[in-house]
């Protein structure tokens, strides 16, 4: 499997200065990071429409860029695929056309077949449509197809989900990652949503200014204390993944580690994993396990860390994965909360979203 | 409505002055237009005022230099004639000369516009899909700035149709190498003249009808799908 090495180092003419090594190493890898980190900049280096004026980027074995030897392949010779937030379709051409005007054989996998594409993504009948037309998830999806035709050895997204409403990015993120476990290709995507990351992308780096702030598995790169954009957005999302769901009685179960989650009805037969979606404001927080209430699930765990915002804390239990929490400064002292704390995290059945 | 042998000549010389001023200036007013939005360069703002030069020229002073530079005593008119025994002044090449002289400008404004109305990101999208510069140029670039490349010819098609000053300089008054304003002009100073004129005046009016209704039905054919 390819691999990127990217090591560049841009300064614009504004002053701002993108400077960022990283590895891929994983399948899907995420740059994170707040709107004007430099995401997008990176991304133009690696397509190749932005030269930078000092960089290194290999694609497996290919050199794309080598700035002290001087080479600088252009965009079309670079084999990397990308799909835009705006999707870019060109208006002139029928659905059918736009998927098949970058299909080409050549490559070091065997070649992506049309008809497949077509069925995964489910484009049989917007063939003879054309763009304007589409909605904005069909667009997206004709946009992935016709990346993959072009039998790229990466993929790039450009926040590929963010145009879209929440609906419809699960939606899509389920075709994501269709595409990825169907043909195993290389994808690196830009992206400011928490949730996507964390359920899309096995490594992160996070981005601030230009720079690296924090990079590993989507756990460790987002629990680092890092001044994220975050802090004055919605906040963290909490999206966990659960493991052998199943029906016992009438009531959904399915763990989350080692410990029982209580779920609401999955539809139809569960997919393995799932993922539960909800918000930190919908966590208890408690020092002890508490008997005799309707809360159905009660998790343990240990406070990782915390972080204090201007009308509250955030507080990130480890429960085999992190779990945020959002309580108020007052609770925080009468239960003297801080990293270490044993406690149990109240989560109401109702207030879970089962995704994917 | 009859027409006489010299105004047959006349409308004649107009349409194919129309055709070939559109066919000759195409290819370079697209370059031309092209260049223009998508790069800067030093020199640019020189390549604008060369361009435009004639729009603000008056016609008859562009005619004039024109002549100087054609007239078959003169270096370059002399060279035509001896080399490849083409006479451009005083003869029918000259209407089309100074007809594109005229009208390239008009076309270039359109085209470039036309380009520029086209989103660089599409054209990245298809190098990123392993599209070399001429295919991007062939299959999105120009397709995309159809529109304008259409208002181009429609407006060169249209000053030359109409074209005078220049004209009346570079091609003079010689029987049957006269255009429909060449004539019409010619006509009105004759006994009976300004009412023989009606016929020549419809004949322009349609014309110029014509190449807007084309221009329209070209226009709308290609925004079929591109709209909604």
């Amino acid at each position: 499997m390819s691999r990127l090495d990217f090591n560049c180092r841009h300064r614009f003419p504004s002053g701002f200065e993108v400077d960022l090594a990283f590895e891929a190493t994983g399948l899907v890898t995420a740059l994170f990071g707040p709107s004007g980190s430099g995401k997008t900049s990176v991304l133009g280096m690696i397509a190749g429409w932005l030269t930078p004026q000092f960089g290194r980027i290999r694609l497996g074995s290919r050199w794309l860029d080598d700035s002290p030897a001087g080479i600088h392949l252009p965009t079309e010779r670079r084999q990397v695929g990308m799909v835009f937030q705006d999707h870019w379709l060109f208006p002139h051409m029928s659905v059918g056309d736009n998927l098949g005007y970058g299909q080409r054989r050549r490559g070091s996998g065997p070649p992506i077949r049309f008809d497949r594409v077509v069925e995964v993504l489910e484009l049989e009948d917007l063939l003879s449509r054309y763009p304007g037309s589409l909605s904005g998830g069909e667009r997206q999806r004709v946009a992935l197809g016709r990346a993959l035709l072009s039998n790229p050895e990466l993929l790039l997204m450009d926040e590929p989900l963010a145009a879209l409403d929440e609906a419809l990015k699960l939606r899509i993120l389920a075709y994501l990652e269709r595409v990825v476990t169907e043909w195993n290709i290389p994808t690196l995507f830009v992206s400011h949503g928490q949730a996507e990351v964390r359920r899309f992308a096995q490594q992160v780096v996070v981005m601030e200014r230009g720079r690296a702030v924090a990079e590993g598995t989507p756990e460790e790169a987002l629990g680092q204390p890092t001044p994220l954009g975050w802090t004055n957005s919605a906040g963290p999302v909490n999206l966990l993944r659960i493991d052998g769901a199943m029906l016992r009685g009438d009531q959904w179960v399915g763990r989350l580690g080692g410990q029982e989650m209580k779920l609401p009805p999955v539809d139809g037969a569960p997919s393995h994993p799932l993922f539960v979606r909800f918000r930190p404001s919908d966590v208890t927080l408690s020092l002890e396990d508490v008997q005799g209430l309707s809360t159905r699930n009660h998790v343990l765990g240990v406070v990782s860390r915390m972080m204090e915002l201007a009308d509250g804390f955030f507080v990130a239990v480890d429960v085999g994965q992190i779990l945020w929490a959002e309580v108020t400064p007052a609770a925080v002292r009468d239960l003297g909360l801080q990293p270490g704390s044993r406690v149990t995290c109240l989560i109401k059945t109702r207030s879970l979203e089962v995704v994917g | 409505m009859e027409f006489s042998a010299a105004e047959w000549s006349a409308i004649h010389n107009s349409l194919w002055v129309g055709l070939l001023v559109v066919l000759v200036s195409l290819p370079p007013g697209v370059c031309l237009g092209y260049v223009l939005a998508r790069h800067r360069f030093p020199a640019k703002w020189l390549v604008e005022v060369a361009v435009n030069l004639a729009l603000v020229v008056p016609p008859v002073v562009t005619g004039y230099l024109l002549l100087q530079v054609f007239k078959p005593a003169a270096p370059v008119g002399g060279f035509l004639s001896r080399a490849l025994g083409l006479r451009v002044a005083f003869e029918f090449p000259g209407l089309v000369v100074a007809a594109a002289v005229m009208s390239f400008p008009l076309m270039v404004r359109a085209i470039r516009l036309g380009f520029q109305s086209v989103d660089p990101n599409l054209e990245t999208a298809a190098r990123t899909l392993g599209a070399g510069w001429w295919k991007t140029f062939f299959t999105v670039s120009l397709p995309l700035a159809r529109n304008g490349v259409i208002a181009g010819c429609v407006l060169a098609y249209a000053r030359s149709l109409g074209e005078f000053g220049a004209t009346v300089m570079l091609a003079s008054q010689r029987e049957g190498n006269r255009t429909i304003p060449l004539l019409i002009y010619t006509l009105k100073d004759r006994p009976d003249g300004l009412a023989s004129i009606w016929p020549l005046v419809a004949v322009s009016l349609l014309l110029a009808a014509g190449a807007l209704v084309a221009s329209e039905v070209l226009e709308r054919r290609g925004l079929r799908h591109e709209s909604a």
